[in-house]
């Protein structure tokens, strides 16, 4: 008889979406009154309560016949899922509020199921599990990306919605098929769909072909290059609170299925993907860097900044031992507030007027000293600077990677990172070092200030005191990769 | 003895800079005391620092030990070696001096202190630190806020562009202080991604448990290893040194920065440059140290007359000091390159007595500039006449600038020519005597141009005297100078000791 323990966030989230379904059918109805936020604040207030819920709720163990994981792995990504979520969900309250009065409850059961399949892709440890996960994570995705276009009275904004979304869904259905491809190979070398069993077999030409479908078909996911040609249109075209959970949590599931499927399932075949991962890590790292440069627009900055984010934590799969997988997860943690955070001021500047132009920000240490601050904290954390949870990440993934024999390719992250460093700092200069002319004081709700009090409180209280967190990590990681030098469980 | 003094005195700046966070924006007196106070528990700590080392006993001292990832061998190791003691005194000075020196800014003052204390508490952290890693954060903290403080309260100035490049320099808008600050981090960010790759060579294989400088100092590292990761930790650092030729950062963001900018970073950063070539770089690395020595020694010989050369023919007044920064840090990794115990007595000792003589050069010219509102010598002339004040102190300066006995500057030179003569380093020797006649002729020529010549032109007699905050910072600054001048044993002494301990790793059986 399955246990259904382990399988108790999946479960309890998805009885969240369905309160916020109710609670949206049953509410007052949409008369000539606008609705209020119920359905958003029940989301957020669900998250947070599940996410202190996984603190005193045990769900380690194995369920559905072993497809479903629960370990300390699984639940550090859950954790990081349901923070990010939480996060998006306050920082959004009252953009979706403002913008999508009438269709809330819509927007917060998609992203409550997008959330769903995250935490059930933390533990998926079969590859149909895992597949048919993420897509529960990717579907409503498409839907959240074109969610301004209807009501959004700029021309120009709508086709942009249109051109976002249809982006993502695109590429993101392309990538599906792509990855479903390899993993048919894979699995039909191995004869198995079990991640633990996967590296059983040896390596084939057509596994390998394989192999690298699986790569690329992720690569499109987490928005690597060189398949990223779709982030920073998505960026630009959606809604920033959006954004802002868009570049964290999915990204951070990518890696949580690249690492599934590569250091768990295929760890024995390091010697096969760590040459093509790390050739990627590299072009994330430089393109990214590179074109961040001559960025003028935030969100495309940004989303350049992303990709070069993820090549970093590439680094660190890469890296493809134990203490690579850890550090993968601390370099994730810190992005996660970090990225979030930085994206959410840019959101509560731009509603000032100014649109997203670094001119958006001028003068910003006087008409919001609060939010300059907190931009200064994630710019800096971004760049891996001292003192902030950043610079730790960084700094853990290279030393990961320099252990794991990757020499050049730290030496080579190191310059890029220092190249980085400029656009961080134009950024900065343009909070810091100009007038503000014309722009209004930007007028955060209480939801976002506390949104981007939370990611501030983060980035500094790690970069202060990263100890618990490298620990936790390691545990996770330890965890992880030593189940995956277990010998194979039977089959049933 | 575990007593926090240390601690105190790295956290002082840094409560004081967040106590001024939370203070309202007009309340302009409260967050000069503040800052002042701040100043003051650090050079009033580092005072008592200094006086209670136990010279006889030497090693490291008021050791504090505080995990912060144990897992992975990170520890906020404070302690005091010998060197310690004067660094840290020379660093509360340049403080103390530097907040009453910036009294009368006004623009944005409240982020203006709060930057400036985040700052020393950086450069503080960086002279007890005892954990390589602790040591590179500490040090990037002292970096960056240079960044904001050169480019929202520096000054931009006409560069006339000349020569082959001037397209280049009109297209960078050179002399531009957001120039000067973006060059200055960026240099300075490429020496720290140098640095760091060196700093995991050395935890990586000193067995990867323990970022402690004695455990790191303990591991004997292969020839070939010293031999590639001397040379990142000599550049990593020497461009914070100024060590040719990565030293062109520091012209322009001398002379774009603010008063007390420009003394902090002039008196103390370029301190920490060489202090780290010195403490990571040669200690750690015994055999690479031997292998390069003949390179930093002919390198910084370069950086004396070049420096010198260079603010020969300057005609702004910021850029004169600024070069002859340049030059004098030379003779700081001149003494350390000798790798005699006269000579790294002479090079920490050079340390402190230039950062306290350039502290106050660019106090001087910041009061000069703001009354007279240029800096083009050629402008000025007999100011004597209406601020003797300044002009004694300025002539105090350039005395010790070209090495006048009873002044700090005779002392710590003469020991380093003498040592490097010693060694049996001729050229070297030759190089620093040269250069220290020419600063003879490009101080003197500055001075006379400025406070002696014929009388103040018109547009100049209403000029004052220097006022009350700012001789505060003037008689902190000139009186040490002469007090380190005429009494250098106060700190040759525990400096000595330092240089014994740590000169021991490249010198086997090294005795004075």
């Amino acid at each position: 008889m399955n246990d259904l323990r382990p399988l108790w966030l999946p479960l309890a989230l998805a009885g969240l979406a369905v309160l916020v379904l109710l609670l949206d059918l049953l509410g007052p109805p949409h008369g000539a009154k606008p609705p209020g936020r119920g359905t958003g604040l029940l989301a957020a207030v669900g998250l947070a309560g599940l996410l202190a819920a996984t603190f005193f709720v045990d769900g380690s163990g194995s369920a559905a016949s072993g497809a479903f994981q629960g370990n300390a792995w699984s639940l550090f990504f859950q954790r990081l899922f349901l923070a990010a979520g939480l996060l998006g969900a306050l920082g959004g309250l009252d953009d979706v509020a403002k913008r999508t009065a009438r269709r809330q409850g819509e927007y917060w059961l998609l992203l409550l199921l997008c959330l769903d399949g995250m935490v059930l892709l933390a533990g998926a440890s079969d590859l149909v599990l895992l597949v048919v996960s993420f897509e529960l994570m990717s579907l409503p995705l498409y839907v959240l990306a074109a969610y301004a276009k209807t009501d959004v009275d700029e021309e120009a904004l709508r086709t942009r919605a249109s051109e976002a979304s249809l982006k993502l869904y695109l590429v993101g259905a392309t990538s599906t098929a792509v990855t479903l491809f390899g993993l048919a190979l894979l699995t039909g070398m191995a004869g198995t769909t079990r991640l633990a069993t996967l590296g059983a077999a040896p390596i084939t030409p057509l596994s390998a072909v394989g192999l690298v479908f699986v790569l690329g078909g992720l690569g499109y996911k987490i928005g690597m290059v060189p398949f990223h040609m779709w982030v920073p249109d998505t960026y630009q075209g959606a809604r920033l609170p959006f954004v802002a959970f868009l570049s964290v949590a999915p990204k951070a599931a990518g890696i949580s299925v690249l690492a599934s499927i590569f250091l768990f399932g295929l760890g024995a075949h390091r010697g096969h993907w760590v040459p093509p991962l790390a050739m990627m890590a590299l072009l994330s790292m430089g393109v990214g860097n590179l074109l961040a440069l001559p960025q003028t627009d935030l969100r495309r900055l940004f989303g350049y900044s992303g990709i070069a984010q993820m090549g970093y934590v590439l680094v660190a799969v890469a890296a493809g031992d134990a203490f690579g997988a850890s550090m993968t997860l601390f370099f994730l943690t810190a992005y996660v507030f970090t990225n979030l955070g930085a994206l959410l001021v840019v959101h509560a500047a731009s509603e000032a007027g100014g649109g997203f132009d670094e001119e958006s920000l001028a003068g910003l240490w006087k008409r919001a000293p609060g939010l300059a601050v907190a931009l200064a904290c994630f710019l800096l954390s971004l760049a891996g600077i001292p003192f902030m949870v950043g610079f730790w990440a960084k700094f853990y993934v290279f030393v990961a990677a320099w252990r794991a024999g990757l020499v050049g390719l730290v030496a080579a992250a190191i310059v890029l990172a220092v190249m980085g460093l400029f656009y961080y700092l134009r950024v900065l200069r343009a909070a810091y070092m100009t007038e503000p002319g014309e722009l209004h004081t930007p007028a955060p709700g209480i939801a976002l200030k506390l949104a981007i009090g939370l990611c501030v409180l983060a980035v500094v209280a790690l970069g202060l005191w990263p100890g618990p967190l490298v620990d936790a990590a390691t545990r996770a990681g330890a965890d992880f990769v030593s189940l995956s030098a277990s010998p194979a469980p039977t089959a049933r | 003895m575990n007593d926090h003094l240390l601690s105190l005195i790295v956290a002082a700046p840094a409560l004081a800079a967040l106590v001024v966070m939370f203070l309202p924006d007009g309340a302009r007196q409260a967050i000069r005391w503040v800052s002042l106070l701040g100043a003051s528990v650090s050079l009033l700590g580092s005072i008592q620092a200094l006086v209670t080392y136990d010279s006889a006993r030497g090693g490291l001292q008021r050791v504090e030990d505080y995990p912060i990832v144990p897992s992975m061998g990170v520890h906020l190791r404070l302690a005091q070696d010998g060197w310690g003691g004067p660094l840290l005194l020379l660093t509360g000075v340049i403080i103390f001096a530097g907040v009453l020196a910036s009294w009368t800014v006004s623009k944005r003052d409240k982020e203006y202190f709060v930057l400036l204390l985040v700052l020393v508490s950086g450069v503080l952290g960086v002279f007890v630190s005892q954990d390589l890693l602790i040591f590179f954060l500490f040090y990037e903290v002292a970096v960056l806020p240079m960044y904001l403080l050169i480019g929202i309260w520096g000054a931009s100035h006409a560069v006339p562009a000349k020569g082959p490049f001037q397209a280049a320099w009109k297209a960078f808008a050179v002399g531009d202080k957001q120039y000067a600050a973006m060059k200055l981090t960026l240099m300075l960010l490429v020496g720290s991604a140098a640095i760091m790759a060196a700093i995991f060579v050395l935890y990586l294989q000193a067995g990867a448990t323990s970022f402690d400088l004695a455990h790191l100092a303990a591991t004997n590292y292969d020839r070939d290893t010293q031999i590639i990761v001397f040379p990142l930790i000599w550049l990593g650092f020497g461009t914070l040194a100024g060590v040719f030729p990565f030293h062109t950062w520091s012209p322009d963001g001398h002379a774009s920065a603010p008063t007390a900018v420009s003394m902090l970073h002039a008196g103390v950063l370029m301190k920490l440059g060489a202090f780290g070539v010195m403490r990571v770089g040669m200690v750690l690395l015994p055999e690479g140290t031997h292998f390069w020595v003949p390179v930093v020694g002919a390198v910084a010989a370069v950086n004396i007359l070049y420096g010198a050369l260079c603010a020969m023919s300057q005609t702004d007044l910021k850029y004169i000091v600024a070069y002859s920064s340049v030059s004098h840090m030379g003779v700081v990794m001149l003494g350390a390159a000798t790798l005699t115990p006269a000579g790294w007595d002479g090079a920490v000792f050079q340390m402190v007595a230039h950062g306290i003589m350039t502290g106050l050069f660019f106090a001087l010219v910041g009061i000069v500039y703001e009354r007279a509102h240029t800096r083009a010598i050629a402008k000025m002339g007999g100011f004597a006449t209406v601020m003797p004040g300044v002009a004694v102190f300025f002539t105090l300066a350039c005395l010790s600038s070209l090495g006048l006995p009873g002044t700090a500057g005779f002392v710590s030179e003469f020991v380093v020519f003498l040592a490097a003569w010693r060694s049996g380093h001729l050229i070297w020797t030759i190089a620093g005597v040269l250069g220290a006649f020419i600063t003879a002729i490009y101080v003197l020529r500055a001075t006379r141009a400025i406070f002696w010549g014929p009388g103040p032109s018109d547009d100049f007699h209403e000029l004052s005297d220097a006022r009350r905050t700012e001789w505060g910072a003037l008689i902190i600054l000139g009186t040490s100078l002469v007090a380190l001048g005429v009494w250098p044993r106060l700190l040759l002494d525990p400096i000595d000791v330092g240089t014994l301990t740590h000169l021991a790793r490249l010198v086997p059986g090294v005795v004075r």
